[in-house]
């Protein structure tokens, strides 16, 4: 009986290189025809100054993607993401500009409320059970009331220069918010790809039961997922504000909540668990930022835009499913 | 189940009566007819949403479009009116509208297999996203009076919205109880299995239900839009939210299998009842939302940890 | 009784060279494989009689019998019903032929109550609406039919297993079913209710309707049955006639084999006790048990399926919550058994079924033989590509697993092969208790060899090994020591010294 052997045919290896390519990287394929396509046809398009603009639109959502990406991986979702981030703003504001707590108190205070809102989610998902879309949906009626009350409805302007700089501080062509996404990137890259936790998520994301016997710690995993969500949250709401310069209760909201889940989606992150990758969570949102910029340019109306972008997440629900069931 | 829902139904009267209880007395006026006439008519909307999401519960699934077809098919319906078509084929453009989703979400569901929660997510964001795009994002509003007199009008002293309301319910009870296809949603939710096995087309089924919930949804629209006289482009929001807490309080368990639509009404009307109550407390509807989404939490939680119970003590070993 | 008429011994149903090989879960044969689940079976069954089939775990009965209820095809072979040929593309169909199949598992929905389960896709129906009355009304009858006085309205779920099995009956009975299969129907039956159900049988039996029934239980068969058909390793072993029945020939005919030779045994067992478990309930009603395993010897773990023995193995590793009992590992006792504690002292669960909970179908072969022992491989928790390869590449040399590449989904490896890959994951760190539970089940001979080859070569090593099997040959030939369970705690141990017979495990499994 021959023993096994690793070689790859030759002549097959590209082609086999070549579909591979495309299966997992989708989310490249896709963003490169709508960028040739708007190349194309969408006049003002293609200049330094609008790339420019898409890449700091995108840099925050990349953030919370990939936040949103890691819960999906487990099968699991995150409705309460935009109304952590409304609220995690709300904190930062009222300590470092009500309360004249110094910045990076604030920003920890509104990091920890953020993972701490994940962690609540984590435990109601993985400890008793209660399924997570019903979970967060709660969790995020609660966040957004709790919002309300700490803010009494107001919002807090003018914020100090020394918060603000935190994310607008110019870099070359870039700024401080786009390292930090660049930065944020990298890291759970290296962290998905390449270590053990990255791995058992993966399994644990595919199939809970033959991890758990396998001895990886599904509870721990699980729950970190939420945490992670709820962290990443909290850093939206911190860039967001720094952006708008306004710490607002709705800032983030249901409208985006839905559009992150939308580019993890389109960046391949699988419905069924266990797909999911930095990669496509980054060119999801760049997909969604052209096609927004796309439709400013145009002139076309932003709702147009809302509804495109349901549209185009159903095609990639129809098409994940489909792929699916031919397994 | 019988000694269960019997609990359960008298937990919910228990809780409606204290509730009740409550409110009348820090609240002037609270028992006056007019005022419960009143709840009763503000919760229509839900409890006509309600008898569709219990149905999809009961097979195990979820639907959060209910917010956005409220909106979009009032949004076709007020349309339509506004450039002169007949109310009654307005109606039933609007309703059409909302089976149409509905019946999208339970193709999606049964034969791609894709997770409920999911399909309905994005489907109701498609709708409210239609219908912002329908109206241009305006509202639209005025509309004849026959159509008004449907969510205002009184008829032998009882608003008309609440005549609608119970139409609804009890055609929602009968169906589930006295037909052949409420038996078989039952058997659905309680063991696929077994259905499919008696060669019944289990796919069909679901793929009827969540029409049903659609259609519910836009009627629920449709009447909103009546009450109000005015159609704004995401008017159904809140209600996705209330309409899955009645159906929880009403008993409905996310387990599948379990539910009775006349309960998922008493649920609705038990939220109307509190919503009520601490509107005229003075309370924000935020913080509204507050409570009533620790409700969910809790009654969700309570019941799976009810179930994990019982399955734990009843394997054979 | 004898009944006037020419029916009586009239042959109704043939089952003529039924054969089939080992399939998927849809039932489809899989291809580039030869091992058959069943071959060249011929099985008759006359009006009115009650035919026992009796047969070891792996036998082939219920594969047998999902064949004749239309669950699953046959490969090659007839069916032939009244004289008619029949074919069946699904359970459906099965019915419509008048197959009526009573489940081990219950078939009936929970939550809804008697009536409505009974008329599920026959609803009785008036001017569109459900005709409760008219529907309460047969049921009640039915019901009474087989001695069973209970409200139509009761919900299933409050009803005992008996109970509900009486409700099956009555249901196919309502379905005009003349042949009926029942599968090991007094499992879980309490004496009582297995009288009445032997009361009921008598009278089906009146009324010209025949029973397939399989079962283990010798006392029983006697009781009710009037012919047994045996099968071994999926082939016709023997039939007796109940009336001339004789214990040492039907013990001959299920387990008289000529073991195999491919078991081998260079290891010897050493006296240190790395494993003892002490008076341990697999759930409150079951007796204790108390098993040990040394360091270096291989402990077989024989009985029927259904008799608990995954249920322990589950309890030991820590996968599955037991109400009392201690367990000691390497002297100590364990305090909050978890999967991820096992692992970390060293102990291994090889599960009954790998595509559930053994291996993750969606990675490749490299990811799943590094899943377990991760955070040892990679202590600062980086995943290094040449040492990960390096410690796959080495599992797939050791244990001849037969792929393209280690980047090669598992999904696509066949059933042997995907064995030897769960396998390699929980020795690709020697561990120190490796249970297996039933290691070499529906995999090829030669891939059966290496295994057994792999086991001996461990436990010279001085791994202790827990071996559950269901296969005769494997458990005598791998075992220095054998544990016989039965209905969830041991009911006899057995030393190599002794000899292991055939005969006495089985009687042990029989209790």
């Amino acid at each position: 009986m021959s023993v096994s052997t690793k070689t790859i045919n030759r002549t097959s290896s590209v082609n086999q290189f070549f579909r591979r390519f495309v299966k997992n990287n989708g989310a490249i394929v896709i963003f490169v025809i709508i960028f040739g396509f708007a190349l194309l046809f969408v006049k003002n398009f293609a200049s330094a100054q609008n790339m420019l603009i898409i890449i700091k639109q995108s840099a925050v959502p990349v953030i919370a993607c990939i936040g949103m990406t890691m819960v999906l991986m487990t099968g699991g979702i995150d409705l309460s993401f935009g109304y952590n981030i409304g609220f995690t703003s709300i904190v930062a504001g009222l300590l470092i500009k009500t309360m004249g707590a110094p910045v990076w108190l604030g920003i920890l205070a509104a990091l920890t409320a953020g993972a701490a809102i994940g962690l609540g989610n984590g435990i109601l998902v993985d400890k008793v059970n209660v399924p997570a879309f019903i979970t967060t949906l709660g969790t995020g009626y609660i966040v957004l009331g709790a919002a309300q009350i700490v803010s009494k409805g107001n919002t807090i302007n003018k914020l100090p220069k020394n918060f603000l700089a935190v994310g607008q501080t110019p870099v070359g062509v870039f700024n401080t918010t786009i390292l930090i996404a660049i930065a944020v990137a990298v890291i759970f890259y290296i962290i998905l790809q390449r270590s053990t936790y990255g791995r058992a998520l993966s399994a644990f994301g595919y199939n809970k039961r033959a991890s758990f016997v396998s001895g990886v710690a599904t509870s721990k995993i699980h729950i970190s997922v939420y945490v992670i969500s709820g962290f990443m949250a909290a850093m939206t709401g911190i860039l967001l504000t720094i952006r708008v310069n306004c710490a607002q209760p709705d800032l983030g909201g249901g409208d985006y909540t839905f559009q992150i889940i939308t580019a993890a989606i389109i960046g391949g992150a699988s419905l069924f668990g266990g797909k999911g990758t930095i990669v496509g969570s980054v060119f999801g949102v760049l997909i969604i930022k052209v096609i927004e910029n796309c439709i400013n340019l145009a002139g076309v109306q932003y709702f147009l835009f809302q509804a495109v972008l349901g549209i185009v997440i159903l095609f990639a629900i129809v098409f994940e499913s489909i792929k699916n069931k031919k397994l | 189940m019988e000694f269960i829902i019997k609990k359960k139904s008298i937990l919910l009267v228990g809780i409606a009566a204290i509730a009740l209880l409550i409110a009348g007395s820090f609240i002037p006026y609270f028992y006056s007819a007019n005022n419960l006439l009143n709840i009763i008519r503000q919760s229509s909307v839900v409890a006509i949403c309600a008898v569709g999401v219990t149905m999809v519960i009961i097979v195990l699934g979820i639907d959060l479009s209910v917010g956005g077809i409220i909106s979009f098919s009032a949004m076709v319906c007020g349309t339509l009116m506004k450039s002169g078509t007949n109310i009654f084929i307005c109606i039933l453009a609007g309703a059409a509208v909302g089976l149409a989703f509905g019946l999208f979400n339970g193709v999606m569901v049964a034969k791609l297999g894709v997770p409920p929660f999911i399909t309905t997510l994005v489907v109701g964001q498609v709708a409210a996203g239609l219908a912002l795009v329908l109206s241009n994002g305006g509202s639209i509003g005025g509309f004849p009076e026959s159509y008004v007199f449907l969510g205002n009008g009184s008829f032998l002293g009882m608003p008309v919205s609440n005549y609608i309301m119970f139409v609804f319910v009890a055609l929602g009870s009968l169906f589930m109880a006295k037909t052949k296809m409420g038996n078989r949603i039952y058997a659905l939710g309680g063991n696929e299995m077994v259905v499919k096995q008696e060669g019944i087309n289990t796919k069909k089924i679901k793929i009827i239900v969540y029409g049903i919930s659609g259609l519910c949804a836009a009627c629920g629209g449709i009447l909103l839009s009546a009450q109000l006289d005015t159609v704004h482009p995401i008017q159904g929001e809140p209600y996705l939210l209330d309409t899955n807490a009645a159906c929880v309080i009403g008993g409905v368990s996310l387990m599948g299998g379990e539910g009775k639509i006349y309960l998922a009404f008493v649920g609705a009307m038990v939220i109307g009842l509190v919503r009520n109550a601490l509107n005229m407390l003075g309370m924000h509807p935020f913080y509204q939302n507050v409570i009533i989404g620790a409700i969910i939490i809790i009654v969700v939680a309570v019941s799976v940890w009810n179930k994990n119970k019982n399955i734990k003590e009843s394997k054979t070993f | 009784m004898e009944k006037e008429g020419q029916e009586l011994n009239e042959t109704i149903l043939k089952m003529q060279g039924i054969t089939k090989f080992i399939f998927d879960s849809e039932g489809i044969a899989l291809k580039n494989t030869n091992v058959k689940i069943l071959e060249n079976i011929n099985f008759d069954l006359r009006r009115g009689e009650v035919h026992v089939l009796v047969g070891e775990n792996g036998a082939g009965k219920s594969t047998l019998m999902k064949i004749l209820g239309g669950i699953i095809p046959p490969d090659e072979g007839e069916i032939i019903i009244d004289g008619a040929p029949a074919v069946f593309k699904s359970a459906k169909e099965s019915k419509a032929a008048g197959i009526g199949f009573i489940h081990q598992e219950l078939n009936l929905c929970q939550n809804i109550d008697i009536a409505h389960n009974m008329f599920l896709g026959n609803e009785i129906v008036k001017n569109g609406v459900l005709n409760m009355k008219e529907m309460y009304k047969r049921s009640r009858e039915l019901l009474m039919s087989v001695g069973f006085d209970v409200n139509p309205k009761t919900i299933v779920r409050n009803l005992s297993t008996a109970q509900q099995q009486l409700i099956e009956i009555a249901k196919a009975i309502s379905c005009n079913s003349s042949i009926f299969i029942m599968d090991e129907p007094t499992a879980s039956l309490s004496q009582n209710e297995i009288n009445i159900l032997f009361k009921l049988i008598k009278e089906m039996k009146s009324k010209g309707i025949s029973i397939i029934y399989i079962s283990h239980r010798f006392e029983e068969l006697l009781q009710i049955g009037d012919r047994i058909t045996v099968l071994r390793d999926g082939k016709n072993s023997g039939n007796m006639n109940v009336s001339e029945f004789n214990y040492d020939e039907l013990v001959n005919m299920m387990v008289g084999r000529t073991l195999g030779k491919m078991h081998v045994c260079t290891h010897v067992p050493q006296e240190t006790e790395i494993l003892r478990v002490e008076n341990l309930k697999i759930s409150k009603r079951t007796l204790p048990l108390s098993i040990t395993v040394k360091k270096g010897e291989i402990v077989g773990l024989g009985g029927l399926v259904g008799s608990g023995r995954t249920e322990l193995a589950q309890s030991i590793y820590g996968a599955r919550q037991f109400p009392s009992g201690d367990i000691f590992y390497m002297g100590s006792k364990i305090r909050k058994p978890s999967p991820r504690s096992s692992v970390q002292k060293g102990i291994a669960y090889l599960s009954e079924d790998r595509k559930l909970d053994g291996l993750v179908m969606e990675m490749d072969i490299c990811k799943n033989v590094t899943l377990t022992y991760l955070d040892r491989f990679f202590k600062k928790k980086i995943i290094f590509k040449s040492r990960e390869t390096g410690i796959a590449q080495k599992q797939i040399d050791d244990l001849h697993i037969m792929c393209r590449s280690m980047y090669q989904l598992v999904n696509t490896l066949s059933g042997g092969n995907q064995q030897k890959v769960v396998l390699a994951k929980w020795i690709s760190e020697m561990p120190v208790l490796l249970i297996l539970d039933e290691p070499t089940r529906g995999i090829d001979i030669n891939a059966k060899a290496e295994i057994y080859r792999l086991m001996d070569k461990l436990a010279s090593q001085g791994v202790a090994i827990l071996m559950i099997s269901s296969e005769m040959p494997e458990l005598i030939g791998m075992s220095d020591r054998i544990y016989v369970m039965c209905a969830g705690s041991i009911s006899d141990e057995i030393n190599k010294s002794e000899g292991f017979t055939q005969e006495r495990i089985l009687q042990g499994t029989l209790k």
